[in-house]
Parts: structure tokens; C-alpha cells; sequence
């Protein structure tokens, strides 16, 4: 199993109370999958992908990933997880303002080799996104669904086992959702897993064969 | 190349484009610090150039100075005084000296007039022009160049003050000292000690004070206490005492002025941490970025040091650029008040700004430190918090 998760439990404290936003999550996914998670606003399926991608500290259970416990390893052991073996995707907007969107593409690169080694293939991406003549762009010169398309090259430019992606196609008009959705056919048909929250279900029937799950009140089912 | 030196090579890179792109932020930062580090490198380089100044005039001074005291204030010392002294083992020479002040009725201030029964020849270096008087009382004096320009002779080499009864007393011009000396010569007018006592009306068995020449100066303190034990009724003032008292007394006024700029550098630094620690949902959201694509909260902190060390370091550079300048080529004239005093006749010397490590190395921890502690201490504090909840 690449993702196995048993037990999750996360609480937010809300106005003296407690929320669990993951309440006793189990999930296990094979390398080469396609998950999709559906649920509503507010029912814990981005806490879930931060459990997973090693962002937030469960209150209790366990996240392996590739055989290793997230919060058994180093501070630094999980940055270089997470720079190394995971692609996020988020639903805000994840760019550095004062970067060039081909700049934002390459900073994952920045611990393993020279990022100008990866500028082709970063302008590869980029053009996969429809966005190859906005390159040398800031962000603020983009739409929110332009953005939506940089952060999701810059995903895939670390070569990443996993995509973690959370609402993924939020912003996008339907033709450009279509070319994601392809793009990210063809990246999972390649082996690249990939486990998608999001509340559109067409995405789920988009792809080849996912998996899907429903999450309701923090309780994935 | 090594992966280690090509991530911090590429964290270098990330903190210096980081700073360019916010330069007009870090350039107003850069010039605030600059000016902080300006000032008070420039407090630390004047001390050490009237020190070095002092410890080079006072190289002509006398060894050891023997003046008579009378409840507690200074009288005219018998020359008999003089006899007993060379009973001291040790001692080559004791000269008298006789010396006064006159006031100046142009700038209102005190001329000191000295006389000295010989001249050292070494005296002869200190001088710009001229020579030194001979020994006669034919009123020949050297001035110092504080007394030059208040007398303001244009050129005439002769000129008379009068006696305390009131009776005139001519003197020649025969040399000027060095303005290099001004710290010690300024309002000084050297004269034989013949002019001098005929100037003060003090009788040849009288004088200001006696002037003692040791034949090793290694010996100078032990003989200073035997001439205090021989002498009770007197005060033993060595040229090492002298220096220390100049030492101490621009070392108080450099620290005084020095801690009323820490009032402007803890503004500074309460500015930059309000700055820092001040940070924006955007500053804290690129954290939250960077954890996000695999940055260590080390990386994030090492960007952060290399942008505040640019910035400090550049400041710096400026800051104490600018004080050495500020001394070598307008001699300290921001500070001249407080370090060469409020003396009506002040010394206008030229001074050479003497850089030592421990200065530059205080300066460096009174600001640069202080700097690095304020910005880099929020950003642990941001870059400690899981990526999610910087980014929210």
C-alpha cells in the first residue's frame, strides 16, 4: 500500500467545543489509484488531505506513507517527503506573489538539483496547462483559475509518486477542466496516484477506474 | 557539485531575489540602519582618534609633574623642593615650570601661558614653523594654533598682553605648532620660563610646578610614590596618569553620546521588530507555501538570515564608510561638541580615524545582532507552525 491510514481522528476546538473535522478516518490506497472523495463544505475532506500530506498533526491514529509513519520522521525527514514523493494541489491560492509563474514552478526543485536543469520540462507543463505565453507572469497578472493551472503544473514538476489535490478544478471553466481532468489521466495511467477531495462528481467519472468515498461530518464512508 | 552546497546556494539565491523584490522596503531599512551604524561608528572612531591623537602629544610631555598643595588647591612649589627630589635615586632632572592663564578678551576665554626653564628638542617636531624661544626673557614665544587664530595676527609676529597690574608685556612670535598637536596646543603660548615669571610676577624661588626626568621610565610610578613619601604636601601627577585621565574622559564622553544614540537604536530595533513580527498574512502565507512544497523550518530560516545579513552587512559597510569619512574628511564635525568639550578656544585638528576590531566588533553587537534577533526570531516562530495553519 503507498497510503494507509487507520484510525484518524482530528478535532478543531470551536467556541468551547470540540469538532472532530476527521473523525476515526481508515484508508488505504495502492500506488497507481485514483481516489476521489466527495463531501460537502465543512465535512473534514481537507483536514484529511493535510493528514495525509503531513501538514497537521493527528490527535490520534496513523498516516503511512510507503511504509513510513508521517510523525515518526524528523521535521526535516517529512519536508523532504513532501518535497520529494507528494504533489499538492490546494484550493487557495498557493502561489508566491512576487515569483514569476515559471519561478513558482521550479521552487519545489530548489533541494534536489539546479531548477534550470528543469525548465523545459517545467515550460512543458505549462503548456500542458494552456499557459506556456504567461511564464514570465507574477501571479496578480493571472485569474484565479489561471493559478489554479500553475499550481497544478507545479505539482507534477518534482516527478511525485502522489498528487494530493483539493478541489482541483474549483476555478476552471469547463473546457479547461477538461484538459486537467486528460492531464490527469495521463499522469495516473503513468502511475502516479492520485487521491482527489472535491464536492464534483464528475470528476470521479472522468477518470478510468477511481474509487470513490463520500465524507460526511468528518466520517469517510 | 554537493547537494548540500547547491541547496544553500539555491536558498541564497531565493533570499536575494526575495530581497530584490521587495527593495523599497529593504533599501529604506538599509539606509535607516546605515545611518544608526553611521553614527555610532563614527563616536567609536573619534575616541580612537583623539586617543591616539593624546598618546602622541603626550609623548613630549613630562614624566612626572610635582605640584605643591594647600588645602587641597594648588600653591606656588619652593624650587628648594627641587633639591630634596634629587636625593631620589633614579631621578636625572627636576626642572621648574611656571605657567598661567590669560584671559582673552576677544573670544572670552583662558590662554595658557607656560613657561619652561629648557626646551626639549624633541619639541622641535612638534612644530609647523619657526623655532622654539630662546632663553632669555626677550618674550619669545611658540603659540599654539587656537591662540593664532584668536589673537588673530595676520601675519605680524609681535604682540602685547597685559600684566595683571596692568603693565604691558610684548612678545615675538618665533614659531606655531602643529595643528596635529591642537588637542594639547591649541590654547597654549610656550615661552622661557624668565618671560613666564615676569609675565605672573613669580620670584625666582618659586614656581607652578616642578617637571621630573627619570632615567628609566619603567621606574616612573615607583619613583612618583617616593617622591609622595618624601614630599607629603604634594600632588605626583605621571604621564601615564595623564593619558589614562584622557582615556577615561573621552571614553565618558563617547559613552555618553553613545548611549544617547542607543535611544535611536532601540527604535530602530523596536521598529524592525515590529517590522518583522508585524508579519503580513502574505509574509506568513509564503512560509506556509514554502513548508508546503518541502522547505524545512531551518530553510525558511535561512532565508530570512540571508536577507537580514545582506541587508546588516550592507549597512555596515555604508554605516562605518560613512563615520570613517565623517572623520578623516570633516573631522568628527557632527560630534566635535561633545567629545572636544565646550573650551571657548577649541582644538581644530585634523584628526586620522583609527579602526580597531574591538570597535568595529562592538558596533557590530550593538546593531547588527540586535537586527538579525529581531527578524529572524518571528520568522522561527511563523516557520515553526504546520504549513496549513500559516496558510490560512
Amino acid at each position: 500500500m503507498l497510503i494507509t491510514c487507520t484510525d484518524l481522528l482530528k478535532t478543531y476546538s470551536c467556541e468551547g467545543r470540540m469538532l472532530k473535522a476527521v473523525d476515526s478516518a481508515n484508508l488505504t490506497v495502492s500506488k497507481g489509484e485514483f481516489v476521489t472523495i466527495l463531501g460537502h463544505s465543512g465535512s473534514g475532506k481537507t483536514t484529511l488531505l493535510s493528514l495525509i500530506g503531513g501538514l497537521t498533526r493527528p490527535d490520534s491514529g496513523t498516516v503511512y506513507i510507503d511504509g513510513i509513519e508521517n510523525w515518526q520522521q524528523s521535521d526535516s525527514d517529512l519536508a523532504v517527503m513532501r518535497n520529494r514523493k507528494i504533489g499538492f494541489i490546494f484550493q487557495f491560492a498557493s502561489l508566491i506573489p512576487t515569483l514569476t509563474v515559471i519561478e513558482n514552478i521550479l521552487l519545489p526543485l530548489s533541494f534536489s538539483k539546479s531548477p534550470e536543469g528543469d525548465r523545459g520540462y517545467a515550460m512543458d507543463l505549462l503548456d500542458r496547462v494552456g499557459l506556456a505565453d504567461r511564464a514570465n507572469n507574477l501571479p496578480g497578472q493571472l485569474s484565479g483559475g489561471q493559478q489554479r493551472r500553475v499550481a497544478i503544473a507545479r505539482s507534477f514538476i518534482n516527478r511525485p509518486e502522489i498528487i494530493l489535490a483539493d478541489e482541483p478544478t474549483g476555478d476552471l471553466d469547463e473546457a479547461t477542466e477538461d484538459d486537467i481532468l486528460a492531464l490527469f489521466k495521463e499522469f495516473n495511467q503513468n502511475g502516479v496516484t492520485f487521491l482527489v477531495v472535491t464536492h464534483n462528481r464528475d470528476l470521479a467519472a472522468s477518470q478510468q477506474s477511481p474509487r470513490v468515498f463520500n465524507m460526511v461530518q468528518g466520517v469517510l464512508a | 557539485m554537493n547537494t548540500g552546497l547547491e541547496k544553500q546556494r539555491n536558498i541564497l539565491d531565493y533570499g536575494l531575489m526575495s530581497l530584490w523584490r521587495r527593495k523599497t522596503k529593504n533599501l529604506s531599512v538599509l539606509l535607516v540602519f546605515a545611518l544608526v551604524i553611521f553614527l555610532m561608528s563614527s563616536f567609536q572612531f573619534l575616541t580612537g582618534a583623539l586617543t591616539d591623537v593624546a598618546q602622541q602629544s603626550l609623548r613630549l610631555a613630562p614624566e612626572i609633574t610635582v605640584q605643591k598643595m594647600v588645602a587641597g588647591r594648588q600653591e606656588q612649589i619652593p624650587i628648594s623642593y627641587g633639591d630634596k627630589l634629587q636625593e631620589i635615586f633614579g631621578i636625572r632632572r627636576v626642572e621648574p615650570r611656571v605657567w598661567g592663564y590669560h584671559f582673552s578678551t576677544t573670544t572670552g576665554g583662558n590662554i595658557t601661558m607656560l613657561g619652561v626653564s629648557s626646551f626639549d628638542p624633541r619639541l622641535e617636531t612638534a612644530l609647523l614653523h619657526g623655532r622654539l624661544p630662546s632663553g632669555s626673557s626677550a618674550g619669545e614665544v611658540v603659540l599654539g594654533q587656537g591662540v593664532v587664530r584668536d589673537l588673530d595676527l595676520k601675519g605680524r609676529r609681535k604682540f602685547s598682553f597685559f600684566r595683571p597690574e596692568l603693565t604691558q608685556k610684548t612678545f615675538t612670535v618665533t614659531g606655531e605648532f602643529k595643528p596635529e598637536s591642537e588637542l594639547l596646543t591649541a590654547d597654549l603660548m610656550v615661552m622661557s620660563i624668565a618671560d613666564s615669571r615676569d609675565f605672573f610676577h613669580i620670584s625666582e624661588t618659586y614656581a607652578t610646578d616642578l617637571l621630573v626626568t627619570v632615567a628609566n621610565p619603567a621606574e616612573i610610578e615607583t619613583i612618583a610614590r617616593k617622591i609622595a613619601e618624601l614630599l607629603p604636601d604634594t600632588r605626583v601627577v605621571t604621564r601615564p596618569q595623564i593619558l589614562k585621565t584622557y582615556n577615561a574622559v573621552f571614553g565618558w564622553r563617547s559613552g555618553f553620546g553613545s548611549v544617547c544614540l542607543l535611544t535611536g537604536l532601540a527604535a530602530f530595533i523596536i521598529l524592525a521588530w515590529d517590522k518583522a513580527s508585524g508579519m503580513t498574512p502574505e509574509e506568513k502565507r509564503e512560509i506556509g507555501i514554502l513548508k508546503l512544497l518541502g522547505w524545512q523550518t531551518s530553510d525558511v530560516l535561512a532565508v530570512r538570515f540571508y536577507e537580514s545579513f545582506a541587508v546588516s552587512f550592507l549597512a555596515l559597510l555604508l554605516g562605518c564608510t560613512l563615520g570613517y569619512v565623517h572623520i578623516a574628511f570633516f573631522d568628527g564635525a557632527l560630534f566635535r561638541p561633545v567629545m572636544f568639550g565646550w573650551s571657548v578656544i577649541t582644538p581644530h585638528l585634523h584628526l586620522v580615524p583609527v579602526v580597531r576590531f574591538g570597535d568595529v566588533l562592538l558596533v557590530i553587537c550593538f546593531t547588527v545582532l540586535p537586527y538579525l534577533a529581531v527578524t529572524i526570531i518571528p520568522a522561527w516562530r511563523a516557520a515553526s507552525v504546520p504549513p496549513d495553519s500559516a496558510m490560512r
